[in-house]
């Protein structure tokens, strides 16, 4: 998974000489807390795929504004200038960087939220072409939407042994047998490195069909029992 | 046929078309059309209903494409109409003409063994979607419901069994639906009229498609009781989905555990439903009678009997005549197993909104019939059960219209599966029923024997019952007085604009008084000389959320839109705390955005927050940073809490702890 398949695309972005007063209006009506700083831009809207390109100048956060209230002497915080407090250099990544690096970048340097920039040549130098921004909130929305939290379906626990995912692999041929829509599939490697379980979300609302063949195969599941659930979650 | 007396007793019509029985996806499919067939064949057999019978039977029509485009996208309906159409010579086509049909299947969710293309699907869904829209129409009144010679002969109640798709996205056939004829004819009515619509979903699966539809709708609230999503299609429908934007908080789920038996359902249904329509003051009631809940139900792991299926009817029933002059569509829904289920299920329906009597025994023509095609999928049946995780149980099929309870022995896990239902079930009052609104219905659990409310405010044995005091105001004086006795409030009436909690007067009187009643609540009221009743304050134990904390109550407090701006709301309130033991205690106040009267105050919801934090700040509350879920789900949101200079410090640490660290509600 790369950073253009989750980032958000549609951007409000302020300039550099927009006063702080009006960023952090912006801040509040829209609910987030990050204002990419573009190069010339006036227009509140500045969606990007607009007709203009947007170079960024910086980055605004909200923790950046906050600062400022805290620090502000003879002059009101609200007419200082967007360019006195943004971080200037801010951390960026491509669109082609790995969600994964995205992910672990954000998490070691602290940070909430990351500009998606194309670097181009333009007379000798090089300028950061903004395309998107990255966020914490777009990684969460990508798990979830990775677990199949968005379509319709219903899950399966099924238990394998490291090194032999044979059940793992009958099940999906049963599923293109019955046609049923695999909606995700999830491998997590726990800390040993040594997967054991398999989550798998099924679009369909009848499960009855392939459970029959999965025990004919011989295939575990984990699926409510009436006994033994609760026991199950403790443990899990 | 002579026509009976509609004045005493309304019209009750039930909705069918044949067509309806085309609404089949093959032998081997578990939703079977041969449930509606034993159906029909059971009213005719008891004499409950006949087709032919033109006072009993709604004639309905198709949706026409500009109603269904109310929720379906246009190119989901040409889909739709396309595969249809080819479904019959679908093998024959030309290789490359089938592989692209079959690529727009997969596409619209018609790809896989749940909705298989089916013959005429276009004509058939849009028949069973145009029932539904008929029947809402026409308990509403409105032209699409057909003419009636009489006002009288506008039927108040119809069923619609073959409706209930409540699966279907707007682009997407899902789980056995292809047009979700509810959502359909709610938005229908939104367009057409300015009712309220109120849609209670008992299906076994979550109401995501109807949810879907009006998420962000606070002119319709969805309230969905279904078996959890953790292991159980649609995977969707958590408490904490509440609708999103101006929707917020009108969407409510109630997701119950695996195997909840009849008790703890119908627990669930008489805490949340009463006080869900009061507050929400629907103009018209739709209710989904899916009853894959049912014990025997193959897809499913709830186990009802039709001892629960019947209390939802009665409870529907109820609310319909109590909050919405009886307006009231039922429709199907979900239901798999054909004949020993779905048939009796949908009989009580219909005999509980027509106020036919049941007899106790089926009919023995009728189980004749109908035993034999039992039988040839029984085994397939059993089956099921073992690779769902159901226990095993040999009842044989049933002789009468009720479930012998002898058959449904409790589960093992009874005692865990009520408690984890009846946390949800406080966690969903706790987040959909507004403050003022909860003390009127009393909590799941009886609270430990507490001390009436007013010997615990009154440590030191006052000896008034009850304090008053006159407020000067530019409109006249107004009366204060505490511990309003239920006579009192009986003989006071309210003020037209006292509406915010309950939409209309006349229930946010009847709330006041349920309040009275109650020993552990305390009722402030404020009222004119004449009688009417301009503002009131409630002190009431905290919720379930506060549950174990002593000493701590939650103040809420409503004035009159008529009587604003003349500094009641603080007068009131200064009058309410002014306790002896007010020291002794911890109040808070929760401000849900939600809930807020924005209208009513012309204020924008900021300046409304400030208003609140300034009101009780008069009295020493202070805003508190919480997480509690509820408050943390909206930066609008704002807890206000007073801590009484003598409170136990003990209490003080305990209720400050759940304040800032609760990442759940407290065990029960």
């Amino acid at each position: 998974m790369l950073v253009k398949d989750v980032m958000t695309r549609k951007l409000i972005t302020v300039t550099p000489d927009d006063t702080l007063g009006h960023a952090a209006t912006l801040l509040r009506q829209f609910q987030f807390h990050h204002l990419p700083v573009v190069q010339g831009e006036p227009a509140i809207f500045g969606f990007t795929g607009a007709v203009k390109p947007l170079y960024l100048e910086g980055l605004l956060t909200s923790q950046d504004i906050d600062l400022a209230v805290a620090a502000s002497g003879q002059q009101p915080w609200q007419e200082r200038h967007v360019q006195e407090v943004m971080d200037r250099s801010p951390v960026c990544v491509t669109p082609t960087t790995s969600v994964s690096a995205a992910a672990q970048l954000l998490v070691e340097r602290g940070l909430n939220g990351l500009p998606v920039v194309e670097y181009e040549q333009h007379e000798q130098r090089t300028r950061a072409l903004l395309v998107g921004l990255l966020t914490r909130s777009d990684l969460l929305i990508a798990l979830a939407r990775a677990l199949g939290a968005f379509e319709p379906g219903m899950q399966l626990l099924i238990p394998f042994t490291a090194g032999n995912p044979t059940p793992l692999a009958r099940l999906l041929l049963l599923a293109a047998e019955l046609h049923v829509q695999v909606r995700s599939l999830v491998v997590v490697p726990p800390r040993n490195g040594q997967p054991h379980t398999a989550t798998v979300r099924l679009g369909t609302i009848n499960p009855a069909p392939l459970l029959m063949r999965l025990q004919d195969e011989g295939i575990e599941y984990t699926f409510p029992d009436l006994a033994l659930e609760e026991r199950r979650h403790d443990n899990a | 046929m002579t026509m009976p007396d509609l004045t005493s007793h309304p019209r009750v019509c039930l909705a069918f078309d044949p067509l309806e029985l085309h609404y089949d996806f093959g032998a081997d499919h578990p939703l079977q059309a041969d449930r509606m067939r034993a159906l029909l064949d059971l009213l005719e057999t008891c004499q409950l209903w006949h087709q032919g019978d033109p006072l009993l039977h709604l004639p309905i029509r198709p949706a026409s494409l500009d109603e269904l485009r109310l929720i379906h996208t246009d190119d989901y309906l040409a889909a739709v109409q396309r595969l249809g159409a080819s479904a019959a010579r679908l093998p024959a086509l030309p290789l490359q003409q089938r592989q692209e049909l079959e690529q727009q299947a997969f596409r619209y969710g018609f790809g896989d063994g749940d909705t298989p293309i089916m013959p005429e699907m276009h004509e058939v869904s849009a028949m069973i979607a145009g029932g539904t829209l008929v029947a809402m129409s026409a308990v509403l009144g409105l032209p699409e419901g057909g003419q009636f010679a009489s006002p009288q002969e506008r039927p108040v109640h119809v069923f619609h069994p073959g409706g209930g798709l409540h699966h279907a996205w707007a682009s997407r056939a899902s789980g056995f639906c292809v047009y979700n004829d509810a959502a359909v004819a709610i938005a229908h009515v939104l367009r057409a009229s300015e009712a309220k619509v109120l849609y209670i979903d008992f299906d076994a699966h979550h109401g995501d498609g109807v949810q879907r539809a009006f998420y962000d709708e606070p002119r319709v609230l969805t309230v969905s009781l279904h078996e959890t999503g953790r292991y159980l299609f649609p995977g969707t429908g958590d408490v904490l989905e509440l609708g999103n934007g101006l929707g917020r908080g009108y969407s409510v789920n109630v997701p119950l555990e695996p195997f909840t038996q009849d008790d703890s359902y119908i627990e669930v249904i008489e805490n949340l439903l009463p006080p869900l329509a009061l507050s929400f003051a629907p103009d018209v009631i739709i209710s989904n009678h899916g009853c894959d809940t049912h014990a025997w139900d193959p897809l499913t792991h709830l186990a009802l009997t039709t001892r629960a299926l019947q209390a939802q009817v009665r409870l529907v029933h109820e609310l319909a005549h109590r909050y919405c002059g009886g307006r009231w569509v039922a429709v199907g829904g979900g239901g798999y197993d054909p004949y020993r289920v779905v048939p009796r299920a949908w009989a009580l329906v219909w005999a509980e909104m027509s106020g036919r009597p049941l007899p106790a025994q089926l009919p023995t023509s009728w189980v004749e019939r109908w035993h034999p095609s039992w039988e040839a999928m029984r085994e397939r049946e059993r089956e099921t059960w073992e690779v769902m995780g159901k226990p095993q149980q040999e009842s044989g099929f049933p002789t009468t219209f009720e479930d012998q309870p002898d058959h449904f022995p409790p589960v093992p896990r009874l005692q865990e599966i009520t408690r984890a239902n009846r946390h949800t079930a406080s966690l969903v009052r706790h987040l959909a029923v507004p403050p003022a609104v909860r003390p009127a219905f009393p909590p799941l659990r009886q609270r430990s024997p507490l001390t009436g409310l007013f010997d615990l405010l009154h440590l030191r044995g006052a000896d008034t019952p009850s304090r008053s005091q006159t407020l000067q105001t530019p409109r006249g004086p107004v009366l204060l007085r505490d511990f309003c006795p239920p006579s009192l409030v009986e003989r006071l009436r309210p003020s037209n604009g006292l509406c915010s909690f309950t939409r209309l007067p006349e229930r946010e009187h009847r709330l006041l008084l349920e309040i009275a009643r109650r020993a552990d609540c305390a009722l402030a009221l404020a009222h004119t000389s004449g009688g009417e009743i301009v503002g009131e304050v409630t002190l009431a134990p905290g919720d379930a959320w506060w549950e174990g904390l002593e000493q701590v109550y939650e103040v809420a407090i409503e004035v009159s839109r008529d009587w604003r701006g003349l500094g009641i709301a603080r007068n009131l309130l200064a009058f309410a705390l002014d306790l002896e033991a007010r020291e002794d205690l911890i109040f808070f106040a929760v401000g849900l955005s939600w809930h807020w009267d924005i209208e009513g105050t012309g204020l924008s919801i900021y300046r409304y927050r400030e208003m609140l934090i300034k009101l009780f700040g008069s009295q020493g509350f202070k805003e508190y940073p919480t997480n509690e879920p509820n408050i943390a789900m909206d930066p609008a949101n704002v807890l206000l809490v007073r801590v009484g200079s003598r409170a136990d410090q003990r209490i003080v640490s305990q209720f400050f702890s759940r304040v800032l660290s609760t990442p759940h509600l407290p065990r029960l």
